[in-house]
């Protein structure tokens, strides 16, 4: 009985948790990173733009990881908004497409001026690689379009490309395909945990000049920036639901492991002599 | 003759886009960019293709009576109201806003329901893999465990300890597994490429 109703009582135990509110200034329970290494080279990366500076946000996020990112994305966006960047959206996954325009949408609801649209450029690396001569959509127009047209037209003009990676195509792709070619583009990446291992060396050899890949540094970065009042209402993580899921997945790992050793020794207590 | 036509095209094009790396050269650069185009026309007709064959899969399926016609039913309603919202005439393509509702209404909450869905589907195959392999999921549990709790959003000295100790677990022995990975495959590759550039197979090894 109680394992059959297993999966509703745990849908209940984390929509209550979801319920309790935070007191403000609780640090019992915290998801930001103490380590604020990574979220002030971001911070660095894009406080040290010169005026008017022109951004790319490349996002090839992917629709089942993005929630972990989120929160460091819309964060950025609004930093950049806050700074006076001119800001450009590009995908070259259709997620990540998706995704895009739903950030579009969500700042343009609020009232906000949404970053030049790019579109979708289809041929995977390929058309990265295409996006390095031109990249401008020619029905494009506006001052920004012009700018972007006056550098060269291609993924040069920026002065810093940030990828929201998350699909095939992340930051790797980038560096690869793009650093190669425009060695001294600044390239910067917001990615989910599993990114991680994959793009921290380039972090280290200076070929990504800022990396968000864990959730704590990301919810660092959105916290540093303003939290949910800058990038939205619930865009944070909740700690304490985090917690629960977390606790019944290592109580649930024990029972099974508990279970199958006691009746290795039930069998093992049974054998005939 | 068929395979020395589709290598010369491999080595062609290898050395063009290798060159063009290495050489400023307009001429070079317009002849790599012209390949370029080529290939991004190539991916979009593969993806074309890929979704044709997908649908011509699944009208088979429904007109033999396969095994699961509301799925095949689902996908080519789904297939239709995308391709329908995004192609029609007066729609702004993937920033329409049918397209939008569609993307933020089902996919981005069935793609999430999916990936909520997977915890309770790992500790059941954590269960049945107890069941048939003790000691490897046994290993992998522990190991599952360990990062489970290290990654435990505590606050306080506890917190710090445990984001530390995360920090150089991904750092030192998972970044270094990852990235011995990572060289043995770009080996692999390297040396995969330069096989099938110098036309080199089995026989004569």
């Amino acid at each position: 009985m109680l394992r059959r109703s297993a999966p509703a009582l745990l849908l209940l135990l984390l929509a209550g948790a979801w319920l309790v509110p935070q007191r403000p200034g609780d640090t019992t329970l915290r998801l930001a990173s103490s380590d604020r290494s990574h979220v002030d080279q971001l911070l660095s990366a894009v406080g040290d733009l010169p005026i008017n500076a022109m951004v790319l946000v490349a996002c090839d996020a992917d629709l089942g990881t993005y929630p972990e990112i989120r929160a460091a994305t819309r964060a950025l966006l609004a930093d950049l908004a806050a700074h006076g960047d001119r800001t450009a959206m590009v995908s070259y996954t259709p997620e990540g497409r998706a995704i895009a325009a739903a950030e579009r949408d969500r700042i343009a609801r609020a009232g906000g001026t949404p970053p030049l649209d790019l579109g979708f450029v289809s041929g995977s690396e390929a058309g990265l690689v295409r996006g390095i001569a031109s990249i401008l959509p020619a029905a494009t127009t506006g001052v920004l379009a012009d700018e972007i047209r006056k550098r060269g037209g291609g993924i040069g003009a920026f002065d810093l490309v940030v990828v929201i990676s998350g699909s095939d195509l992340s930051a790797r792709s980038w560096v690869e395909q793009v650093g190669a070619r425009l060695p001294k583009l600044k390239l910067a990446a917001i990615a989910p945990t599993f990114l991680d291992p994959e793009l921290e060396p380039y972090l280290g050899s200076g070929q990504l000049v800022a990396l968000l890949a864990t959730l704590r540094e990301g919810v660092g970065y959105a916290e540093a920036i303003g939290g949910d009042a800058v990038a939205g209402p619930a865009s944070t993580p909740a700690p304490l639901p985090m917690l629960v899921g977390m606790l019944v997945a290592l109580a649930a790992l024990g029972e099974a492991a508990l279970r199958r050793t006691g009746r290795v020794r039930t069998a093992a207590g049974r054998r005939p002599s | 003759m068929r395979r020395s036509l589709v290598t010369a095209a491999a080595l062609v094009s290898g050395l063009l886009v290798l060159l063009d790396l290495l050489v400023v050269n307009p001429s070079l650069g317009e002849a790599a960019g012209a390949l370029n185009e080529l290939l991004v026309l190539l991916v979009a007709a593969a993806a074309v293709g890929g979704g044709a064959t997908l649908v011509a899969h699944h009208l088979r399926a429904l007109a033999s009576g396969g095994d699961d016609p509301i799925g095949s039913i689902v996908l080519l309603v789904g297939m239709a109201a995308i391709v329908v919202a995004g192609l029609r005439p007066g729609s702004s393509g993937s920033s329409d806003p049918v397209v939008l509702w569609l993307v933020a209404a089902l996919l981005a909450p069935l793609a999430a329901s999916l990936f909520a869905l997977l915890f309770l589907f790992l500790l059941r195959a954590v269960r049945r893999g107890f069941a048939l392999r003790f000691r490897e999921t046994a290993v992998m549990a522990a190991a599952a465990a360990m990062v489970i709790v290290l990654l435990l959003p505590i606050g306080g000295q506890a917190g710090e300890w445990l984001t530390a100790t995360a920090g150089w677990v991904r750092a030192v022995p998972l970044g270094g597994v990852f990235r011995g990975l990572l060289i043995g495959v770009g080996v692999m590759v390297a040396i995969s490429a330069a096989r099938s550039l110098l036309t080199l197979d089995r026989d004569d090894e």
